[in-house]
C-alpha cells in the first residue's frame, strides 16, 4: 500500500501534472496549483492598488495604469482563483466522496482544465497589449471604447466561462449517475451538495455572461450596435446580462466553500453536523433564490424604478437560508470536543467574518441605504468580507484539511497557525476601514481620493501588507511538507467521508474495490465510535 | 453529565439565562442604534430618512453580531478539547423547534426591514410642488449643470436651501454616477436616458460631488461641488452673467475671464501638473515647462496655436511617452471662446 502511494506521488511522476491527463486527481491538483499561482498574481495587483492608495495624489500609477491593475485584480481573483480553485477541490474530491472511479466525462474534464489555462494565460498576456481597464464588470459603453486589451480580456472570459460550464455539466452528471452502492442522495457529504448547487448555477447562468461578452466583442470588432444608445442600443441591457451571471457567481464562489467548512466542523468537534438536511436544502434554496436577485446591483442605474422592490425582497429573503447555515454550524461545534487544528481555525474564521459580509449584505439590499453606499468602498469591504473572509478562508480550510489526502504528507501545524493568525488579522485590518471610508464618501475604483480619507486608507494598506506576507508561511509549509513532511495515514483526522477510507494519496481509480456505504457521512458522537474506518487516534 | 441531576432546575436556570442574555443583547442593540453614527453630515431631508433607516439596521446588526460572535467565542472556549481528552461530542443531529425558531425570527426581521425600507424609499422619492429642475450632463470628466428655468449653465452646482430639487441626469459619453454623499443621493448618468433624482437641501454649506461609476482614466478627478445657499444668494448667482469661472462673486461687475480659474473649473489639474495652480496630476504631460517648448513642438506652428490645438484636438500632437486617446475631445464644445483664449494665455505664462 505504502509502495503504491509512494510511486504514484513519487518524484519520477511529477511530469504528469504538466501533461494531458484524464485522472480527476491529477486534474484536481493541476487546478489547485495553477489557481494558487494566479491568486499570488492577483495579490500582487492588489498590492499595487494599495500602494497607490497609501496616500492621496497619483504617485505609483497613473489613471490608465491604475484602471488596468484594478480591473485585472478583480478579474484574476474571481475568474482565475476563487471559481476555478473550488472546481479544483470538486475535481479531486467529488468522485472520491461518492465512491466513484473518476468523473463522468474524464476527457471533458481535462479539456475544461486546459481551456481554463488558455483563458488565464490570455488574460495575463493582455498586459502586453495594454490590459483591459473597464473594471471586471466591463460596463458598456466604457468597455466598447477601451483599447485592444479589452477584446483579449473578453475572449479570455468567454473561454473561462466555457471551461466553467463544461465543469458544471460534468459535476452534475457525476453526482447524479456515478454514486457507489448505498450512497443515497441524503448520504451525500455537504461539500458534494455545495458543488451540486454551484454547478446548477454555473450551468444556468454562465452561458448568459458568455453570450453578453460575445455581443461586446461584436460591438468592438464588427461595429454592431447592441449596446449603443445613439443607435437605439441599450447599455442597461448589458448590466442585466452581466449581473444575471455575476450575482449567482457570488454563490458559485461561496457555496462550495460553505461545503468545505461543513466537512471540517463535524470532524474537529467529534459531532454529527447539526441539521444536515437543512444545510443541504439551504444550499439549493440559495442557488434558486440566487438567480432572482441580480438587479440589486442596479438600484442606482437606469433600470425602471418600479422593478427595484421585488429585487429588494428576494435579496433580503436570501439571508434566511444563509442564517440557517451559520446557526447550524454553531450548533455543530456546541457541546463538541473542539480541536484547533489549522483547518478548524480557518473554518471558525470563516464564520466570524462571513457574518460581517452577510449582515452588510442586508444593509445593501435596503434600497435607500444602498443608494448612498453603492459603488463606494462600503461595497469593496462587503465583497471582500464575503469572498476573502468567507471563500478564501474556506479554501484555506480545505487546503489544510485535504493536504494529507492529496499529498500523502502531513503539514506543519505551527506554521499553519501562524498563517491563520496573520491572515485573520490582515483581513480585518484591510477591509474593516473600507466600510467606514465608503460611508463617509469615498467611491470605489478611484486612483486618488480626498485627503480626509488618508488614515483609513493607510490602515487598509497596512492590512494588505500583512495579508501579502501571510502567504509566505503557507507557501513554505506547503512546499516543504509536500517534499518531506511526515507520511500521512489514510485517515489522520478520523473522518467518516469516503475519501478517507482509501490510502493517502489514493491509488489510481481511487478504491481497490467499489466501496459500499452503510451509514451517513457525519455519524460522529458518543455512540458509533466502533464504526470508524481505519480509526487511529490523531496526533497534533 | 451535569444535565442528569436536577433536570428541571437546570432547565429553569437555562431559560432565565436566555432571557437575561436576550435583554442584554436588545439593550446593546438599542444603545448602538441610537448612539453610534458613522454617517457623514446630513444635508438634505432625504439624508435624515436614510440615516434613521441606517440606525435601525445598525441596531439590529449589533444584536445579530454580538449573538453570533458571542456564541462562537463562548463555544470555542467552553467546548475546546482539554489535555489528552480523546472522547466524542454529543451525538445529537438536529432540533426541529430550534431550527424553526432560527428560520422564523430572521424571516420576520427581514420582512420588517423590507417594509420599512420600502416606506423610506417612497418618502424620499415623492415628487413635490415647485421643484427646481436642474439638468445634469456628465462627460469625461466634468459635470455640467443647466438651469432651464433661468437659462443658466454652470460647472458648479448652486442650490437654494429648503427648495425641492429634481435632477434630470444624463451622460454625453460613458456611464457616470452623480453622487452627493451629504445628501445620500446618487443616480447613474446613462447615455440615451434621462434619470430623475429628488433632493431637498436643508443645510447651508459646500459639499463635494463625486463620480461613483468607473468612467475612465480621470474617474477619481471627476469631482465638483454643490453650494447650498439662501434663496436670495441663489437668486443673485443665478441671474448673474453666465461664466465658466465660478469664482466670481455675484453682484460685482463682470470680471475679465481668468485663465487660472478656467484651468481649475474644467478640472485640467486632475491629469496635468502645474505648479502655479497647485496641481500634481500625472495622467498627461506636466505643463510647467510649456511656455518654453510650445513654440518648437510642431514645425511651423507658433506656441499659441499649438496650445489651442492641443486643447480642442488632443490627438493632433501627442507628447512622446504619453498614450493617445486619453484626453477627452470635448473641450472644443465645452470651453467658451473667450475662456479658451484666457486658458491659452495662462498656460503660456502670460
Amino acid at each position: 500500500m505504502e509502495a503504491t502511494a509512494e510511486t504514484s506521488a513519487g518524484r519520477g511522476n511529477w511530469r504528469r501534472y504538466l501533461r494531458w491527463s484524464t485522472d480527476h486527481k491529477v486534474i484536481g491538483i493541476q487546478y489547485l496549483v495553477t489557481t494558487f499561482i494566479f491568486f499570488l498574481l492577483g495579490g500582487l495587483l492588489a498590492m499595487l492598488v494599495r500602494a497607490e492608495l497609501l496616500q492621496p495624489g497619483m504617485d505609483v500609477l497613473d489613471g490608465v495604469q491604475y484602471n488596468r491593475v484594478m480591473t485585472n485584480h478583480g478579474s484574476v481573483m474571481i475568474f482565475l482563483w476563487v471559481i476555478p480553485v473550488l472546481a479544483g477541490f470538486g475535481n479531486y474530491l467529488v468522485p472520491l466522496m461518492i465512491g466513484a472511479r473518476d468523473m463522468a466525462f474524464p476527457r471533458l474534464n481535462a479539456l475544461s482544465y486546459w481551456i481554463f489555462l488558455a483563458g488565464g494565460l490570455l488574460m495575463m498576456g493582455s498586459f502586453f497589449v495594454g490590459a483591459a481597464d473597464a473594471g471586471w464588470t466591463a460596463y458598456v459603453p466604457l468597455s466598447i471604447l477601451a483599447p485592444d486589451g479589452e477584446t483579449v480580456w473578453a475572449v479570455a472570459v468567454i473561454l473561462l466561462g466555457a471551461s466553467s460550464t463544461m465543469g458544471g455539466i460534468n459535476f452534475l452528471t457525476t453526482v447524479l449517475t456515478m454514486r457507489t452502492e448505498g450512497m443515497t442522495i441524503w448520504r451525500l457529504p455537504l461539500f458534494v451538495w455545495g458543488m451540486m448547487a454551484t454547478s446548477l448555477l454555473v450551468v444556468l447562468s454562465t452561458p448568459v455572461l458568455t453570450a453578453g461578452l460575445f455581443l461586446v466583442a461584436l460591438d468592438r470588432l464588427l461595429g454592431t450596435v447592441f449596446f449603443d444608445a445613439a443607435m437605439q442600443g441599450d447599455p442597461i441591457l448589458f448590466q442585466n446580462i452581466f449581473w444575471f451571471y455575476s450575482h449567482p457567481a457570488v454563490y458559485i464562489m461561496i457555496l462550495p466553500a460553505m461545503g468545505i467548512i461543513s466537512e471540517v466542523f463535524p470532524v474537529f468537534s467529534r459531532k454529527p453536523i447539526f441539521g444536515y438536511k437543512m444545510i443541504a436544502l439551504s444550499s439549493m434554496a440559495i442557488s434558486v433564490l440566487g438567480l432572482t436577485v441580480w438587479a440589486h446591483h442596479m438600484f442606482t442605474s437606469g433600470m425602471d424604478p418600479r422593478l427595484r422592490v421585488p429585487y429588494m425582497v428576494t435579496s433580503m429573503v436570501i439571508a434566511v437560508p444563509t442564517g440557517v447555515k451559520i446557526f447550524s454550524w454553531l450548533a455543530t461545534i456546541w457541546d463538541g470536543r473542539i480541536r484547533f487544528s489549522t483547518p478548524m481555525l480557518f473554518a471558525l474564521g470563516f464564520i466570524s467574518m462571513f457574518l460581517i459580509g452577510g449582515i452588510t449584505g442586508i444593509f445593501l439590499a435596503a434600497i435607500p441605504f444602498d443608494i448612498h453606499v453603492h459603488d463606494t468602498y462600503f461595497i469593496v469591504a462587503h465583497l471582500h468580507f464575503v469572498l476573502f473572509g468567507g471563500s478564501v478562508f474556506g479554501i484555506y480550510a480545505g487546503l489544510y484539511y485535504w493536504f494529507p489526502k492529496i499529498t500523502g504528507r502531513m503539514f506543519d501545524e505551527k506554521l499553519g497557525k501562524v498563517h491563520f493568525l496573520m491572515t485573520f488579522v490582515g483581513t480585518n485590518l484591510s477591509y474593516l476601514p473600507m466600510f467606514l471610508v465608503g460611508i463617509l464618501g469615498m467611491p470605489r475604483r478611484v486612483a486618488d481620493y480626498a485627503p480626509e480619507f488618508t488614515q483609513l486608507n493607510q490602515l487598509a494598506t497596512l492590512g494588505a501588507i500583512i495579508l501579502a506576507f501571510s502567504t509566505l508561511p503557507f507557501l513554505y509549509n506547503a512546499i516543504v511538507s509536500w517534499a518531506k513532511g511526515a507520511q500521512a495515514e489514510a485517515n489522520p483526522w478520523r473522518a467518516l467521508t469516503l475519501e478517507w477510507s482509501t490510502s493517502s494519496p489514493p491509488p489510481e481509480h481511487n478504491f481497490p474495490t467499489p466501496p459500499v456505504v452503510r451509514g451517513g457521512p457525519y455519524d460522529y458522537g458518543e455512540k458509533p465510535a466502533e464504526a470508524l474506518p481505519a480509526a487511529a487516534p490523531a496526533s497534533d | 453529565m451535569e444535565r442528569i441531576g436536577g433536570k428541571s432546575r437546570v432547565k429553569e436556570r437555562t431559560i432565565l439565562l436566555i432571557i437575561l442574555l436576550g435583554i442584554l443583547l436588545v439593550g446593546a442593540g438599542l444603545w448602538a442604534g441610537s448612539n453610534v453614527n458613522f454617517m457623514p453630515t446630513a444635508a438634505s431631508t432625504r439624508a435624515r430618512e436614510v440615516d434613521q433607516l441606517a440606525r435601525v439596521m445598525f441596531g439590529i446588526a449589533t444584536v445579530v453580531f454580538l449573538l453570533v460572535e458571542g456564541a462562537l467565542i463562548y463555544a470555542v472556549i467552553r467546548f475546546r478539547r482539554r489535555g489528552d481528552q480523546d472522547g466524542e461530542g454529543a451525538a445529537y443531529r438536529g432540533n426541529n423547534m430550534l431550527e424553526l425558531v432560527w428560520t422564523a425570527i430572521p424571516a420576520v426581521v427581514v420582512v420588517f426591514l423590507g417594509i420599512y425600507a420600502y416606506k423610506v424609499l417612497a418618502a424620499i422619492e415623492k415628487p413635490a410642488d415647485d421643484e427646481l429642475v436642474v439638468e445634469v450632463v456628465a462627460r469625461q470628466f466634468i459635470w455640467e449643470f443647466r438651469y432651464p428655468e433661468y437659462g443658466k449653465t454652470s460647472l458648479e452646482l448652486h442650490l437654494p436651501v429648503d427648495r425641492p430639487v429634481r435632477f434630470e441626469i444624463t451622460s454625453a459619453d460613458v456611464i457616470h454616477s452623480f453622487w452627493i454623499p451629504e445628501f445620500r443621493a446618487k443616480r447613474d448618468a446613462t447615455p440615451g436616458q434621462i434619470a430623475e433624482l429628488r433632493v431637498t437641501p436643508t443645510r447651508l454649506g459646500t459639499y463635494p460631488i463625486r463620480c461613483a461609476e468607473l468612467c475612465g482614466a480621470g474617474h477619481a478627478a471627476m469631482t465638483s461641488q454643490v453650494i447650498v445657499e439662501s434663496a436670495a444668494d441663489f437668486q443673485a448667482w443665478v441671474s448673474g452673467a453666465p461664466r465658466p469661472a465660478a469664482q466670481a462673486t455675484p453682484g460685482e461687475p463682470a470680471l475679465e475671464v481668468d485663465g487660472k480659474s478656467v484651468f481649475q473649473t474644467y478640472g485640467c489639474g486632475a491629469c496635468h501638473a502645474l505648479a502655479d495652480a497647485g496641481t500634481t496630476g500625472v495622467v498627461g504631460p506636466a505643463l510647467d515647462e510649456l511656455p518654453g517648448v510650445a513654440g518648437s513642438r510642431v514645425e511651423g506652428m507658433d506656441a499659441e496655436l499649438y496650445v489651442r490645438q492641443s486643447i480642442v484636438d488632443p490627438n493632433a500632437f501627442i507628447v512622446p511617452g504619453f498614450p493617445a486617446d486619453v484626453m477627452p475631445e470635448i473641450y472644443r464644445e465645452t470651453i467658451p471662446p473667450e475662456a479658451l483664449e484666457a486658458l491659452v494665455q495662462y498656460l503660456l505664462g502670460k
